[in-house]
């Protein structure tokens, strides 16, 4: 990046508050004018503004740097792709590509998988809501099915009598792990001897048999510490329930829940310092493996890797659209995007980078987005020298959880890109337009304007 | 599923086990008969009975000592199992076609031969039992040339019986049209069973020529070799054809050439060589004797082949035959495992866990040299091929360093050695060359070393036992070792820094390929396979299981004598302990070893089966999607009747003639698609095979021909 020109400026030093020097554009210039080669100009030019970036090589790189990390320590590690993270086809495609299967919770994402020519013997169903007749299909398409509850179970008896033969299950379980929340929607529970009485019962129907357990204990996990306690008690259930019932298990699915380098709203350190790496996470949960598993037996350890495979490789591009003076002095600026794009907006605080240099001393600001609601803003406060109409603001990371939950509201929801690993783009998702939002609305005729 | 395992299939009712049990007699003695010209099976042995007839006298004598040896077996509760073959009952039957040849049949000599034959039965058992004891040999038929050789003796002084040749021998008006040097080869091969006529000899050849192409081929060439042999030292060519003790060069080349060795040029030179030698042996046992009256018999081919053998098998010749059947069925075998199965009986898993990548290997231009030639050299590397992160100036940026060291062997830890500290980059310890290390003791009596851990880092002890994947500690940089990375040679005693000795790996992954058991190359990117519960579980046949298939898409071109239908499949246990699907016209031996399911061999003649083999030869016990590897199948698996005969005799002289190869690949977890090629196919023929989602097969397709799993309702 070329040095630009700084117009001098002279600021009074006052002791007793935080330097100030930091924050001047010399020191703190975050200017992103390309995406992996993809000029950013270009790229609005061309689909638009707002628009949701992906690189594809980021999205590989880190799946391939969890897998690195896991299967250097664990021999039998296998990766499913977290579908609700994120289930724009041609994320799914490269995720899937690198190996992993897919994790789905709901009967419509399982179709997506399917209809995206997974297997089902490579499909992972898991979720509190699965109606009989996905169910059903599930098992004969030979999905790895994880009960959530007792009905399920009692679904699944009914099927396979129906069907006349026995059908291979996981079971999800919620513990304690030491961590504050401790999910227990989830599964049942591993602590109160919920887990083992459903066991007992599935051994005494005979019409299923165990295959793996399935555990998932929250999500933007920052303790490593927490996967070590939930890996043992998995590992040491799993021998328990091989012994008293004879079902031996395959696979523990740990579930998901591993951090992105985000930064949550309200703490003080940068993820880089305060988000813990993939290996540390590896080494708690395969140190756990070795200890609790009986020497040499390695069955298949399942990660739902979602936010920590996609969350880095997402961008959103905006524009500013306005520049206002807020009553307090403060700066705003009038976003093409809003709440309705970035619903992570919620509990993350951005990085957010600047498409061109711009001149000028920082000063407090706030983004809001183009709703005509008062919720609609992207970041309270940041410090940013005065910026025109016209330039684009970069926000990251954006990849989990925002394509799936940006809703149609007010605005149309934006075309989504993807850079491919030679830097090329390929449009992976329209912009909507009317007939998006009105295919399924009916007018009824007496209604009909005349 | 039938209630109680019964490996002879024995019937149920009262008449029809009688009827069993008399069959099983007779197909005893029978194979007495072929087991003379090392062939198997009881009609054989029934037209060499009929062959004897030509002379009456021999024919009964034979078949009354036979009898009597089968007898004495069994009174003497011998297991049934072990008579089956006729191995035990041979030389009998030899000892009493001899007495045959020389005495008229009176009750006096029938009562001679009853003693003989047991006798001989007696001397084969215990001669067997201490030979293959002290020497691992078999005893041919030294006792029948012992037993008769003491018959011959004291016959001379039993008057009674002496009736000389007395008896008229038929010559038919055939023998004087047969030329001498034909009319020689065909009354020495009768002379084996002692009817020296050019009818019988005939009717011999024809049943070796129609049973086994090489060993008639062998018989032949033997013959003549020997006999020319003869006559140029001897200067009388009539001598040498007109002399029948000149069978012994016809069963020392079939036994060197097609019998204890597996048929190819090599073997054929030496059964040559084996055949010359025992020229001279043949005509000084003549000479010696001949001053007793009593025939040389079968004394210069025991003798020969016996020594020849015992040679072979002290320098472990790489040719020596196992497994039993034909000369073909032997070579097809022979052949195809050295493709199947080029590992070693040494055998580790990886000691790590992931992909890592192979820096030095036996015989490594480094330090891999003399008599530590057999190492291996693990690091791990990136996407760049580098090992390291940033410029690699620190331990902690290697991405090998501290990763988890695992055991490669079930054993015994028998030195821990973990107080060094680890090298920083730039530095080696030259004194303590292996650094930190674990010595194991393998199960089957070797030893392991592995080099290099991270200081503090062994977490097993000194008489601790280790399975495969049992965590030992961490890799490190102490010792003799410029980078982080993990050593591990194999050696026969437990010393450190003891010479190596040559192993191989077991069940890997080598740049997206899978390997059974195998040593990879340098620079290649491996991974262990660890063995997927689902997987052996699936493999895991249990004795007595049924399974039901429906055949359909019969294509009589490739599977002659499929016929649409259904097809059942039971999982049957062999003497032996082998495990084998029986089809009831076939049989399939399979097992599971060290990661991988096998189809080892097929016996019978069941197309469905022969399907089956070509379809999955071979299942890696864990799944990777799009993991490919490859295997080979016997030749006699896609050929039949003539060809396949034709295929095999071509196989004995070059040896990569037609080979069968299988490419597999694993689309999904419970489907592999794979090609079969072969020089004898038009085209590649494509196959799938779905497996059950709980045990075996759902479905399997060659070709056109599709078995289908029915019995699904019955788990």
């Amino acid at each position: 990046m070329k040095a630009a020109y700084e117009k001098p400026v002279i600021l009074r030093l006052e002791t007793g508050y935080l330097n100030k020097f930091g924050s001047s554009p010399m020191y703190a210039r975050k200017v992103r004018k390309d995406i992996d080669g993809a000029a950013i100009d270009a790229l609005v030019e061309e689909f638009g503004s707002p628009l949701f970036v992906f690189s594809e090589r980021v999205m590989r790189e880190k799946y391939r740097e969890v897998h690195e990390a896991f299967a250097t320590r664990y021999p039998n590690v296998v990766q499913a792709w977290s579908y609700k993270t994120n289930y724009l086809q041609a994320v799914c495609s490269v995720f899937h590509d690198e190996g992993a299967l897919a994790e789905v919770v709901s009967e419509f994402e399982y179709d997506k998988a399917r209809k995206l020519g997974v297997p089902g013997s490579e499909i992972i169903f898991n979720g509190p809501h699965k109606p009989m007749h996905a169910l059903r299909k599930a098992v004969e398409e030979g999905a790895q099915i994880h009960v959530d509850h007792l009905d399920e179970i009692h679904d699944l008896e009914t099927l396979a009598q129906e069907l006349g033969r026995q059908i291979p299950i996981g079971m999800r379980l919620n513990m304690d792990t030491g961590i504050h929340p401790q999910w227990t929607r989830f599964g049942l529970n591993l602590d109160s001897g919920q887990a083992m009485d459903a066991v007992k019962r599935i051994h005494a129907r005979g019409h299923l048999v165990l295959k793996g357990l399935h555990a998932h204990i929250g999500t933007f996990i920052l303790e490593p510490d927490a996967y070590g306690h939930e890996v043992a008690k998995m590992a040491r259930f799993a021998g328990e329930v091989s012994e008293r019932f004879g079902f031996e298990m395959e696979y523990l699915d740990v579930g998901g829940g591993f951090p992105s380098k985000n930064k949550l709203k309200g703490t003080y350190l940068p993820p880089d310092v305060a988000v813990p790496s993939i290996d540390a996470y590896a080494e708690r949960i395969t140190d756990a493996l070795f200890e609790n598993l009986p020497p040499g037996v390695f069955p298949r350890l399942i990660l739902e890797t979602g936010r920590a495979l996609v969350d880095e490789a997402g961008f959103l591009v905006t524009t500013v659209f306005a520049t206002k003076r807020l009553p307090d002095g403060r700066r705003t600026y009038v976003a093409d995007a809003g709440l309705n794009d970035l619903f992570t907006a919620f509990w993350y605080k951005f990085n957010v980078e600047l498409d061109r240099e711009v001149q000028g001393m920082n000063e407090p600001a706030m983004i809001n987005g183009p709703l005509c609601m008062n919720i609609d803003v992207l970041d309270e406060g940041l410090l940013l020298p005065p910026l025109r109409r016209g330039t684009r603001l970069i926000f990251s990371p954006v990849g989990a959880y925002n394509v799936t939950q940006c809703m149609q509201f007010i605005e149309y929801r934006p075309a989504v890109v993807m850079v491919g690993e030679d830097g090329s783009v390929d449009l992976i998702r329209e912009r909507e337009d009317l007939t998006d939002v009105e295919r399924r609305e009916v007018l009824p005729e007496r209604l009909r304007r005349a | 599923m039938k209630p109680t395992f019964d490996p002879r299939h024995r019937p149920a009712s009262v008449a029809d086990q009688a009827r069993h049990q008399a069959r099983v007699h007779v197909a005893a003695i029978l194979n007495s008969y072929s087991e003379v010209v090392f062939l198997k099976g009881w009609k054989l042995g029934a037209f060499i009975l009929a062959i004897t007839a030509v002379a009456p006298n021999v024919a009964v004598a034979g078949l009354v000592a036979v009898l009597a040896a089968y007898g004495f077996a069994r009174l003497i509760h011998m297991e049934p199992r072990f008579l089956e073959s006729g191995f035990y009952t041979y030389n009998p039957l030899l000892v009493g076609l001899s007495l045959g040849y020389l005495f008229k049949l009176t009750p006096l000599t029938l009562f001679f031969v009853v003693t003989a034959g047991v006798a001989a039965f007696v001397l084969t058992h215990s001669l067997f039992s201490a030979v293959w004891y002290y020497l691992r040999l078999p005893v041919l038929s030294l006792p029948f040339v012992l037993v008769s050789s003491v018959a011959y003796l004291a016959a001379g002084s039993y008057t009674n019986l002496y009736v000389g040749s007395l008896y008229p021998r038929p010559v038919a008006a055939v023998e004087a049209m047969v030329p001498l040097w034909l009319g020689g080869f065909l009354r020495s091969l009768g002379a084996i069973f002692f009817v020296p006529s050019v009818v019988a000899g005939a009717l011999l050849a024809a049943a070796l020529l129609v049973r086994s192409r090489i060993l008639f081929f062998l018989a032949v060439a033997g013959y003549y070799a020997g006999t020319l042999t003869l006559a140029a030292l001897g200067g009388s060519p009539a001598a040498a054809f007109g002399d029948l003790n000149a069978f012994n060069f016809i069963l020392i080349a079939v036994a060197m050439g097609g019998v204890f060795l597996v048929p190819s040029p090599r073997s054929y030179v030496l059964a040559l060589v084996a055949v010359l030698t025992s020229t001279v042996l043949l005509t000084s046992s003549e000479v010696f004797w001949s001053r007793w009256g009593v025939p040389v018999f079968a004394l210069p081919f025991n003798l020969v082949t016996l020594t020849f053998v015992y040679v072979l098998g002290l320098v472990e010749f790489p040719l020596m035959a196992r497994g039993s059947g034909t000369p073909e069925e032997i070579l097809d075998e022979h052949f195809t495992g050295r493709l199947r199965y080029p590992g070693s009986l040494r055998t580790l898993s990886f000691p790590f866990s992931g992909t890592w990548t192979v820096w030095q290997g036996f015989d490594g231009p480094w330090t891999h040299q003399g008599p530590w030639r057999f190492a291996y050299d693990f690091v791990l590397t990136d996407a760049r091929g580098e090992t390291h992160r940033g410029e690699g100036l620190h331990l902690e940026e290697y991405l090998a360093f501290r990763k988890p060291v695992l055991s490669p062997i079930k054993g015994r830890v028998v030195r821990v050695v973990d107080a060094y500290p680890d090298n920083p980059i730039g530095v080696t310890d030259r004194v303590n060359n292996w650094g930190n290390l674990v010595v194991l003791r393998d199960e089957r009596d070797f030893f392991v070393e592995i080099s290099h851990f991270a200081e503090g880092s062994i977490r097993v002890r000194e008489g601790e036992w280790v399975e495969r994947g049992t965590l030992l500690g961490l890799c490190g940089n102490s010792g003799y070792s410029p980078q982080p990375h993990i050593h591990v040679q194999v050696q026969a005693t437990e010393n450190v820094g003891a010479p190596t000795i040559p192993f191989s790996f077991v069940g890997f992954q080598a740049d997206g390929a899978f390997y059974a058991n195998d040593v990879p190359p340098v620079e290649s990117r491996v991974e262990s396979l660890p063995v997927e519960k689902a997987l052996e579980n699936r493999m895991g046949f249990v004795l007595d299981e049924t399974y039901r298939f429906r055949v359909e898409g019969c294509d009589a071109k490739r599977f002659p004598g499929v016929r649409e239908g259904e097809l059942e499949l039971t999982v049957r246990m062999a003497p032996d302990a082998t495990f084998y699907l029986d089809s009831g016209k076939g049989r399939l031996y399979f097992g599971a070893h060290e990661g991988t399911f096998y189809f080892y061999r097929l016996e019978g003649s069941d197309p469905c089966l022969g399907a089956l083999f070509l379809a999955l030869p071979r299942l890696p016990l864990a799944y990777r999607r799009g993991l490919a590897w490859s295997d080979h199948v016997p030749t006699g698996v896609v050929t039949s009747g003539l060809r396949r005969a034709f295929v095999r005799l071509v196989r004995s002289v070059a040896p990569r003639f037609g080979t069968v190869k299988v490419a597999l690949t694993f689309a999904e977890e419970r489907r592999v698609v794979g090609q079969v090629s072969s020089g004898l196919l038009r085209k590649a023929w494509d196959t799938q095979v779905i497996l059950h989602p709980f045990r075996g097969f759902q479905s399997v397709r060659v070709g056109t021909l599709h078995l289908e799993r029915i019995d699904e309702a019955n788990d």
